[in-house]
């Protein structure tokens, strides 16, 4: 399908409701409705265009127009196709239907857009605070623009003491309280398990305990190339993902693309980072069942590739060359032997180690059928990367909607059956030789050139935008901005794909036991870091052991007494 | 007297003082594997001294968490005094296999206790897999003791290594050295069956709470509980080839207690932990197919 088939259907549909339509890049359509048909709209866009919806952009358009604007972000992937669903709300009493209900994928994306513009989503099913903490006081919503970056929101008489409203242990089930710090965990996270004996029955989230917020830095504080450098530190891992995604983003804003070579240079770097992701992970999923010999020797293959990132780019992570027009260092014909012998190592090395643990029964009794993600579910959630992938969802940003170049040396898609744990390890470690090939490929056909634009408009017109995605290893990042005034964006929308991801866990590790939790976990690739504590609450003998924060603090402090008089 | 007595200390500094020397070894075999250089081999001693000089920290004022280390390696030496080396056990005239059995399971039992009063749900998890773990196990060794037993119409292990009939070679006690082997890997708390501890789902299990002086006991305890099973298999098991010189024998013990280390150290770092469900499973199947088996057999004189 064509945008403009898209279109004309669309107002075939919806009429006078469509108040506006943009395509300012071929394949990014901004279609703007009333807000009473925004739930029809999106329901139809996934349901009868199968799209898949990304995220959910709040924006703050009070002083242009008087009103916020809630852009829901689809994708149709068969077509290469975005489409921004935009309802405008009024800025005096925000509030827009939620279509959560209808599109379970967005749960977590209206809860935030309640929590950061105070745009009510009515209708949602769950409508807790997501992002904002405990004692934030009301009212008060960071990424409005009367907000200023730095404030800090009064305290006092405003600050909520209510604890926050977890859900309730399902009759005859114990309650496991896991974080907020365990080691399976990228960030700190509350996850509080219903369990039965060992089995999992249900279970509630909360996190965002370490929300920086970095969006909010972007569209106040930073200038265009300036956000390139932190948004490669919002992820440890795949840094060079969310700067690149930020820059292609920003350069379809500005109208241009960089030029090939830097292209190129930057899908070398992508898959160099995709390397060192996979490598990791399939370190840590080992670690995780007790298996550290996979650990060590994963992690020993990594450190070459490592020693060649900081080759290339003076670092081992963190990379710092990308910027909004091209990138800042060449990788050089000097080079091309030093990469090519790394990546044939990995790929030798990485052959072994595939078919060992394809042939490693004890592996297989661990993950086959664990962790199940049904492809219906998984659709539904819109689980990204190889979460996806693993669940037989034909998913992959490089193919679908091609950046860097992936347009020029396409990305082989790999998929498979299982939905278990088992599918998603598989998935990595053929898709880490795949990056092997793509390595190959791109450095014979890499192109001379410049690797800096030479269109870099010198005035920025506000209102302008763009939106890309970059296939990350752990599923798809999303960039998008809006030009403002002031060299910076007026908005800068960011999804990371664990986003995504973890709102599929509930489902995953529903019926497994505690001892597949972490493993389940670990199969979606979040990071790691340390154990803190758990509460137990035995509902079945109807006693409560549930120890609140004062009940703790006394606790706690009665214990050092008793040591000091020891 | 003065005999029993050097017998005692000899059976303490092998299967205890020279415990953590077999965990050092064992250690640096699993860095060798994962192309590591590893701690030195005396890492271990150094472990629990270090841990004993600690404070130890305690959650709990029950008398059952603070005994609870102490009674698992004090179950643990009596345990070693018991087992024979090549020869007769040093306390043979206090205890046969049976008497061995129950102190095997009170220093399990120690472990469990010590979890569950620490209060720790972590702990209680752990624990309750322990008690598991122990449940499926002990079966399995059990039964290959009492198919020694049947052999040699002794309960007394210099009884059953004195008894030709057990001694011989029949199949019903190579069937059940084989199990007693598979239940070694267990009894020691190494993987695939470290699920009690499992360090990445539960932290340690029943020791999570534990710091100081009673973690080096358990610890102790732990590494000597693999020292003395496997004493007891190539003691009862392999006791080949037989030699009077009891000097001799110990030394030829020894050998064979390492390369039985070795093989549960290769076990251990190639293998992934299972979940407690699928390891009961599996020693259920050994309890049914090897170990009743070997004892069938051995019934009916083979």
């Amino acid at each position: 399908m064509t945008t403009a088939e898209l279109i004309r259907r669309l107002r075939e549909s919806f009429g006078p409701a469509i108040r506006s339509v943009a395509e300012p890049v071929a394949g990014k359509v901004r279609v703007a409705v009333a807000p009473e048909v925004v739930v029809r709209a999106a329901k139809a866009l996934t349901q009868e265009y199968d799209a898949r919806f990304l995220i959910t952009a709040g924006i703050d358009s009070r002083e242009e127009r008087g009103c916020f604007d809630v852009d829901h972000i689809f994708s149709l992937d068969n077509d290469n196709i975005f489409v921004i669903l935009r309802a405008s709300v009024p800025g005096d009493s925000p509030k827009v239907a939620a279509i959560t209900p209808e599109i379970p994928a967005a749960g977590w994306a209206e809860r935030e857009l309640q929590d950061l513009f105070g745009v009510k989503a009515e209708g949602h099913p769950d409508p807790r605070r997501l992002i904002l903490p405990d004692d934030w006081p009301d009212g008060v919503y960071p990424l409005r623009k009367d907000v200023k970056y730095g404030d800090w929101p009064p305290v006092g008489d405003e600050t909520t003491d209510a604890p926050y409203p977890f859900k309730q242990a399902p009759e005859g089930t114990s309650t496991v309280v896991v974080g907020p710090f365990f080691p399976v965990l990228e960030e700190p996270v509350q996850l509080r398990l219903f369990v039965d004996g060992e089995r999992v029955v249900d279970c509630d989230y909360r996190g965002f305990y370490n929300h920086r917020g970095i969006e909010k830095m972007g569209d106040s504080e930073l200038s265009y190339n300036e956000i390139p450098f932190i948004a490669e530190r919002i992820c440890g891992i795949c840094g060079f993902i969310h700067s690149s995604c930020y820059c292609e983003t920003a350069e379809e804003a500005m109208g241009f693309r960089a030029p090939r070579r830097a292209r190129y240079i930057r899908g070398i770097m992508l898959e160099l980072e995709r390397l060192e992701s996979h490598l990791l992970w399939t370190g840590i999923a080992g670690h995780i069942l007790g298996f550290d010999t996979v650990l060590m020797q994963t992690w020993r293959m990594r450190e070459p590739l490592m020693w060649l990132c900081e080759k290339i780019s003076g670092n081992r992570k963190t990379y710092g060359m990308n910027i909004v027009g091209g990138v800042r260092r060449d990788i050089p014909k000097e080079l091309h032997p030093d990469i090519l012998g790394v990546v044939d190592k990995i790929e030798q090395e990485w052959s072994q180690l595939v078919n060992a643990v394809e042939g490693d029964t004890t592996l297989r009794a661990r993950l086959v059928g664990v962790g199940m993600l049904p492809e219906a579910t998984a659709r539904a959630i819109a689980v990204v990367g190889p979460t996806a992938r693993g669940s037989d969802l034909h998913i992959d940003a490089r193919a679908d909607h091609p950046y860097a170049a992936y347009d020029e040396v396409p990305a082989k898609v790999i998929t498979h059956p299982g939905c278990d744990n088992w599918g998603r390890v598989l998935v990595r470690l053929l898709e880490t030789l795949e990056s092997v090939r793509w390595i190959r490929e791109a450095l014979k056909q890499m192109p001379d050139g410049p690797i800096l634009s030479d269109e870099i408009p010198e005035e920025i017109p506000s209102g302008q935008w763009g939106a890309c995605t970059i296939e990350a290893p752990r599923g798809e990042a999303i960039h998008y901005v809006l030009t403002g005034g002031d060299n910076r964006p007026a908005r800068w929308r960011v999804r990371a794909p664990t986003y995504a991801n973890l709102q599929a866990l509930p489902s995953m590790i529903k019926n497994e036991t505690i001892a597949d939790v972490p493993i389940t976990l670990g199969s979606m690739d979040p990071c790691f870091s340390c154990t803190e504590r758990v509460e137990v609450i035995n509902a079945r003998s109807g006693e409560s052991d549930v120890i609140n924060h004062e009940e703790l603090l006394a606790r706690s402090r009665a214990a050092t007494e008793r040591l000091r008089r020891r | 007297m003065a005999r029993t007595i050097l017998e005692i200390a000899l059976s303490l500094i092998i299967l205890i003082g020279l415990a953590p020397l077999a965990e050092g070894l064992l250690r640096k075999l699993k860095a060798i594997v994962h192309s590591r250089q590893g701690p030195p081999v005396l890492q271990p001693y150094m472990d629990i001294a270090k841990l004993l000089v600690k404070e130890d920290l305690s959650t709990t004022d029950n008398w059952i968490w603070r005994m609870a280390p102490a009674l698992c390696l004090g179950a643990t030496m009596v345990l070693a005094v018991l087992t024979p080396l090549g020869g007769p056990p040093a306390f043979r005239m206090a205890g046969d296999v049976i008497v061995f059995i129950y102190f095997a399971s009170l220093a399990a039992v120690a472990v469990i206790l010590g979890g569950f009063a620490s209060g720790n749900p972590y702990a209680y998890v752990g624990g309750s897999r322990e008690m598991m773990m122990m449940l499926s196990v002990e079966p399995v060794m059990t039964v290959a003791l009492a198919v020694g037993a049947i052999k040699a119409h002794a309960l007394t292990f210099d009884g059953l290594m004195s008894s030709p009939a057990a001694t011989s070679g029949s199949i019903s006690m190579v069937v059940a050295g084989i199990a007693f082997l598979l239940a070694l890997q267990a009894q020691a708390g190494k993987l695939p069956f470290d699920i009690a501890e499992a360090d990445q789902e539960i932290m340690g299990g029943p020791f999570i709470e534990r710091s100081g002086p009673g973690l080096a006991l358990f610890r102790w305890a732990m590494h000597a509980r693999l020292m003395i099973f496997t004493a007891v298999l190539v003691s009862v098991f392999v006791p080949w080839p037989i030699v009077e010189n009891l000097g001799l024998s110990l030394v030829l013990t020894l050998a064979k207690m390492s390369i039985v280390l070795a093989l549960v150290g290769v076990v251990d770092v190639v293998n992934p932990r299972l979940r407690i469900d699928q390891s009961m499973g599996y020693y259920a199947r050994i309890v049914v197919f090897v170990s009743v088996g070997a004892l069938a057999l051995a019934i009916v004189g083979h």
